[in-house]
């Protein structure tokens, strides 16, 4: 099933069960947020909320969650909501082998219905904001996708960039932005910082679902997202192209926000609760102008809520995290079995890899601290044997439980790259990495007294598959 | 452009004390809340939020920020050095890509 707008997805939500409209009127704060963090406490099986009775808006619709369950993340990708965590992992690496499928320009946006330009471009008049965390400095914009060029090659499709990025809301038409270094938008605001330009931006709010899966995957520099969408969703992503920035959007979102980053100006912004599970802020970071706000009549604003682990942003963040280290590490070592960076968008990553000879599964482990991503992430690297399911957390700890001594098989790296926000740093940006070799020593690496390791009965795979006939007829 | 109220005691911003607090919209249905800004260190808020974030004697301290603290504040991402000034080939300023 391929969603072409936000309105489609939250339609197919709610015909599986899978959207919870909230008819009581509520406070915009602290109610929405409270029951946004609230959500995901439900389980596996955890709605999307949609709120539009708020105190004080006339006309407000809300809805967050949207990507906050196992469940909603399978219907984002048209599975079945049944679908496991692995098994979307999986699907989600089939589907990328077909990258790049190239988006479909297309007339007549939904966003087209109605425009604010110059001093009307108020974001007020526009999106019922609400505070998500009691220390937030202000109204935060969260889950919208910032689609930017390279100045120095605006040209070059693939390195233009769709990106999820915390927006604070400092005027009526006054934003921060936080361009992370580590991230993609950061280098296209350096190259037109150090030409003396504004960086032109559209921020598109209320986007279908798989266009908040691409833009918030840390893909490479030159990987173009709609071309990730294309290929997730088995069709095209339909884009148009952002009346005054001429930047490409998506044809399908809610509200289109155009504007520039104001080159060499920083302002006092934050502090927001992190998708770390902690606060950062009290930075001074750059802003952004609002020049046009197009938008579809009686918008929907989608908004995501982020605490203490896990909540929306951790389900968001989980697939599209692994799968691309996955396509990494296998260019270079295809004995890589499976890659579970569902935690903290990939501080911590599991590896399960077979070993060509000693000492492989460490180089394995180097090799994730080098991806791109690795660079500002893999604060701690666990690898494990290829026979250990790296999504099953009690077979990890079995891994660390007997296969791994401190003699031999911690690897500190002093003094690494992390982004900023990674609250363990003793200098914010810089922390010693570690690597955690939880496999089994192979020649001519002879260390431990292993022996012969207890292997799954030939027979247990359809005792299995008997006993789980027999408890679902029982 | 913001109004600007004038400093009262009740005005004060909950998060730095500071004077100047801007009023930068009101809720559609006439008189239900304001969204405030305080002019310093542009903590925002709206008027009917808990009193631990619109209140100064009950905002909790470990969210208060000082002048000193915004003087420091880290500039992320730093602004990078101008091309020009680095001596590259004179290139040249374009400014923005368009003019609103």
């Amino acid at each position: 099933m391929v969603y072409d707008d936000f309105r489609g997805f939250l339609d197919a939500l709610r015909k599986e069960g899978q959207l919870l409209h909230i008819e009581d009127e509520v406070m915009p704060e602290p109610d929405i947020a409270a029951a946004a963090n609230a959500a995901p406490r439900l389980g596996g099986h955890a709605p999307a909320l949609y709120f539009d009775r708020v105190k004080g808006f006339t006309d407000a619709r809300i809805a967050l969650n949207v990507h906050g369950s196992w469940a909603n993340h399978a219907l984002a990708l048209g599975l079945p909501k049944e679908t496991g965590t692995k098994e979307q992992v999986e699907e989600f690496i089939r589907r990328w082998d077909a990258f790049p499928v190239a988006p479909e320009w297309r007339e007549n946006p939904v966003w087209a219905e109605n425009t604010l330009e110059g001093e009307d471009a108020d974001i007020f008049r526009v999106l019922p904001l609400i505070r998500l965390n009691d220390g937030d400095g202000g109204f935060y914009i969260d889950k919208a996708a910032v689609i930017s060029k390279d100045p120095a090659d605006p040209e070059h499709s693939g390195k233009q960039n769709v990106g999820i990025y915390r927006i604070e809301v400092k005027g009526r038409r006054t934003l921060a932005i936080q361009p992370v270094p580590m991230h993609d938008i950061a280098q296209h605001l350096h190259t037109a910082e150090e030409r003396g330009e504004d960086l032109p931006v559209a921020i598109a709010l209320g986007n279908e679902p798989v266009i908040s899966i691409v833009a918030s995957t840390p893909m490479e520099y030159e990987q173009n997202e709609y071309e990730l969408a294309g290929a997730l969703r088995g069709a095209p992503a339909p884009i148009s192209r952002a009346p005054l920035t001429g930047l490409p959007v998506p044809w399908g979102s809610e509200v289109v926000v155009e504007g520039v980053i104001e080159g060499r100006k920083r302002e006092i912004e934050g502090p927001f609760g992190e998708f770390t599970g902690h606060y950062s802020g009290g930075r001074n970071m750059p802003v952004i102008r609002i020049d046009r706000i197009s938008h579809r009549s009686a918008p929907i604003f989608e908004h995501l809520y982020l605490g203490m682990p896990w909540t929306e942003v951790d389900y968001l963040i989980a697939a599209n995290t692994c799968v691309p280290l996955y396509k990494q590490l296998r260019r270079d070592f295809p004995e890589v079995q499976a890659v579970n960076a569902m935690y903290t968008h990939g501080l911590v990553v599991i590896v399960s890899t077979k070993k060509r000879y000693g000492g492989f599964a460490k180089a394995v482990g180097m090799r994730v601290l080098t991806t791109p991503h690795g660079l500002g992430y893999a604060a701690t690297v666990i690898v494990v044997d290829e026979d250990v399911d790296p999504f099953d957390l009690p077979q990890v700890m079995w891994a660390l439980s007997t296969k791994m001594n401190p003699a031999g098989d911690l690897v500190r790296i002093p003094n690494l790259s992390v982004l900023e926000l990674a609250p363990q740093a003793i200098t914010p940006g810089i922390t010693d990495k570690l690597i955690i070799d939880a496999t089994t020593p192979v020649a001519p690496d002879n260390r431990g007294t292993y022996g012969t390791q207890v292997r799954d009965l030939p027979e247990t795979a359809g005792w299995l598959a008997r006993l789980r006939q027999l408890a679902a007829a029982g | 452009m913001s109004d600007t109220t004038p400093p009262c005691p009740a005005a004060l911003c909950p998060r730095c004390a500071h004077e100047t607090i801007e009023h930068i919209t009101g809720s559609p249905v006439p008189g239900v809340w304001e969204v405030l800004q305080c002019a310093r260190c542009l903590y925002m808020w709206r008027t009917s939020e808990p009193a631990r974030r619109t209140r100064r004697d009950a905002y909790p301290e470990e969210f208060m920020l000082t002048p000193e603290d915004i003087g420091t504040a880290p500039e992320v991402p730093a602004v990078p050095p101008l091309l020009k000034a680095r001596g590259r080939n004179g290139y040249q300023v374009t400014g923005s890509s368009y003019t609103p």
